[in-house]
């Protein structure tokens, strides 16, 4: 048994049943590591993103040979060195953070390109106007570029968190207790892995399914124009 | 377009065919030349040496008794400890040679040798054993305590027994992670007492704990009797290897091994006197 | 050890992902173009086939799929050795991602050249291979690029069902040395140049197809 629900291996759909609080558990954790990871990605891919376009080619250079280098290696082996390098510095991060730092890292490489992306789509027109008017980068950033980036950035963006969602049973093999680790777990136990992989799966589609669907949602009701901040 | 579509998936199709095959017989192994045994890298009891060959408590016996039965290649696959039985039974190997331990729960999935070898438990913690921990049941009183366990193996089930919460079991997939978990996010790893003491050989800042207490369940102090597995349906060969076995356990190379791995005389003497039914019944 | 004697094995482990990789990447795209123009058929059971095919592989993790073929399909009976297993595993993941692609492309041709090809009594399939393919492969080409490098990363999960690639060497070197740093740099910069090397390949094939097919010669010439 697991975390106190004890499964049922008489027939298969009671051994399906049986183990569905117990993946339920492994979902939450799923979306958590989802969650923070994703929010890490944003943020660190604005940031990535900004630096791109700094005028000091030492950074600019840097950082786009740093994001093409996260883009193109495996999360797998990211988040490995993650998990056992940096407790050689001296800094223990719980798995689940350690797995979510993975997750968002690799992540901000694909949204800095998106946000990316969207600050050149602005007209250059746009970018002249402000500068005759007198505009500050915060104001010109805060009120020109973002509110118009928004709409063309939520599709792309909004892949990406799906995408993330389907990456999280990697960080299974860091000890981390979602869905996938959890079915392991049942199926090294139990010795049947059919059923609990069957089940992990079946999870998987319609909450990738509902995802896609919300973002689609969001998508529309978005006014193409841009959204203003204040 | 059709066409091209069936010829497509008429590939696909062709590409899928394979697969299954029947049991396992002495004869046809002897006819390939070589058999394929599995072990989970756990030192002493089954691991890959840096130039790929396996040594070990199981897997020196197995090339030994192989070598009786006339088979003199033996080739080795490392896969995680918990996927040794599914393994087996998916037929990626013929046999698993990590000295798990015969219970009744493994028993029902998969054929077991006689014993080859006897054990107790042990915990590696870090150096100096700052929780002061002297077996398992010392980490269930302190609840903020974190103890690692392979994934697969018995010692969860010890550690429950003794009322070890779920919440505070790391499960780590093999036990080359056990020196890096136990130096920074576990208190404590639960592992056979052979295991633990070639880690803390291994490792700076841990030790073995000792003395250390056998974890106590249903009234008896824990044992653990190692044995190889074999499929229920390669009978032939399972009975082969099985009969060779207890033959090479009464010769002197056989005492050689076994000690030169740190195993003591009188737990190859426990081995010897337990049989392998007795132990699928739980006795 | 010194890092230089680390590259021995990583070296033989880039070799496995280096061939699991093409061959998947090969097998996908095959599979991609048998899918994405079944998507479009319009036979309602081969569309709801590969509908059904698309959304599978597209909706469920990688690592769910490669464990559930190499451990659950086994205690049905179906069993394949870990290669054939990650192989075929990757080509049917890249192959419903890449199917997806190709339709997309199929259908992005303008629907002039449909009624064209109708006006002049071609055959579908004939208009399939002969004026909508050459014009829509090259606008699959740099998707197709994306998908070669995302399987080159998924290639890394395969380490996982026991298959020997550069991330399961470079985790037994771990094992041995526990020099964590030193072992996965060198294996992030492994799969860096071989993503290089994988994005110089299919923009020489994508140079290639521009140069050629989509351009079909001037009739009068």
């Amino acid at each position: 048994m697991m975390y106190g629900y004890e499964w049922d291996t008489s027939s298969t759909l009671a051994f399906a049943t049986s183990i569905l609080p117990i993946l339920g558990i492994g979902l939450i954790v799923t979306l958590k590591a989802a969650a923070v990871g994703y929010a890490i990605a944003l943020v660190l891919g604005l940031v990535l993103a900004l630096l791109r376009r700094s005028r000091v080619k030492a950074v600019s250079w840097a950082v786009a040979c740093f994001t093409e280098f996260v883009r193109d290696t495996p999360l797998l082996v990211q988040l490995f060195f993650l998990y056992y390098v940096l407790p050689d510095f001296g800094i223990v991060l719980p798995a689940f953070m350690t797995g979510a730092l993975a997750l968002g890292l690799q992540y901000s490489a694909y949204t800095s390109e998106v946000y990316r992306g969207g600050i050149n789509a602005i007209p250059r027109g746009q970018w002249e106007a402000a500068t005759a008017l007198n505009l500050t980068r915060l104001q010109l950033y805060r009120d020109i570029v973002i509110p118009q980036m928004i709409p063309r950035i939520v599709p792309s963006l909004g892949n990406y968190l799906v995408s993330m969602l389907k990456e999280t049973p990697v960080l299974s093999v860091v000890t981390v207790l979602d869905m996938l680790g959890l079915a392991n777990i049942i199926g090294e136990r139990t010795f049947d892995y059919l059923v609990p992989l069957s089940m992990v799966g079946l999870i998987f589609l319609p909450l990738t399914l509902t995802c896609s669907a919300l973002i689609h949602f969001i998508e529309r009701i978005l006014p193409k124009a841009g959204i203003p901040l204040r | 377009m059709h066409k091209t579509l069936c010829y497509g998936i008429a590939a696909l199709a062709l590409a899928v065919g394979m697969g299954g095959a029947s049991a396992l017989t002495l004869d046809e192994v002897k006819s390939a030349g070589y058999v394929q045994g599995a072990t989970a890298n756990e030192v002493p009891y089954g691991y890959m040496k840096e130039d790929g060959t396996a040594a070990g408590i199981g897997p020196d016996v197995a090339i030994a008794v192989f070598k009786r039965m006339g088979i003199n290649e033996v080739n080795w696959t490392v896969t995680p400890f918990g996927t040794l039985i599914p393994g087996l039974k998916a037929r990626r190997f013929a046999f698993a040679a990590a000295e798990q331990n015969i219970s009744p729960e493994r028993c029902k999935q998969v054929t077991f040798t006689e014993p080859n070898s006897s054990y107790g438990e042990g915990l590696l913690v870090k150096k100096g054993n700052p929780k002061k921990l002297t077996t398992y049941a010392d980490i269930a009183k302190d609840p903020s305590l974190k103890v690692a366990v392979v994934s697969g193996a018995n010692n969860i089930d010890f550690l429950r027994a003794v009322g070890v919460k779920d919440n505070q079991i790391i499960i780590i997939q093999a036990n080359a992670d056990a020196l890096s978990t136990v130096q920074t996010r576990a208190d404590a790893y639960a592992a056979t007492e052979l295991t633990v003491s070639k880690l803390a050989e291994g490792g700076k800042d841990v030790e073995q704990v000792k003395p250390f207490t056998d974890p106590v369940v249903n009234g008896k102090p824990v044992r653990n009797y190692g044995g190889f597995a074999f499929r229920p349906e390669d009978k032939d060969l399972y009975d082969a290897f099985n009969k060779a076995l207890v033959e090479f356990r009464k010769t002197d190379d056989y005492k050689k091994i076994l000690t030169s791995y740190g195993l003591s005389e009188e737990s190859i003497k426990a081995a010897a006197a337990k049989n392998v039914a007795d132990l699928c019944a739980g006795k | 050890m010194t890092w230089i004697q680390y590259l021995a094995p990583l070296l033989k482990g880039a070799q496995i992902t280096i061939v699991i990789s093409l061959a998947s990447i090969a097998l996908g795209g095959i599979i991609a173009f048998v899918a994405g123009i079944a998507r479009i058929s319009s036979n309602p059971i081969l569309s709801g086939i590969a509908f059904t095919y698309i959304a599978l592989f597209r909706g469920t993790p990688l690592l769910v799929q490669l464990f559930w073929f190499y451990y659950a399909l086994p205690l049905i009976g179906i069993s394949f050795d870990p290669i054939t297993t990650g192989i075929m595993t990757l080509s049917l993941l890249t192959g419903a991602f890449g199917a997806e692609v190709v339709r997309g492309a199929l259908l992005a041709v303008p629907p002039a050249q449909h009624e064209a090809a109708r006006a002049l009594n071609f055959s579908k399939s004939y208009t399939l291979w002969h004026i909508s393919m050459p014009q829509a492969i090259i606008e699959m080409m740099p998707a197709f690029g994306n998908l070669a490098i995302q399987n080159l990363k998924d290639t890394a999960l395969v380490s996982l069902i026991s298959i020997a690639d550069l991330t399961f060497q470079a985790q037994s070197l771990r094992n041995i040395t526990l020099d964590s740093a030193t072992v996965y740099t060198l294996t992030l910069l492994g799969y860096f140049i071989i993503a290089l090397f994988l994005m110089f390949i299919m923009r020489f094939i994508e140079m290639k197809l521009r140069r050629g097919a989509a351009f079909p010669r001037d009739a009068h010439s």
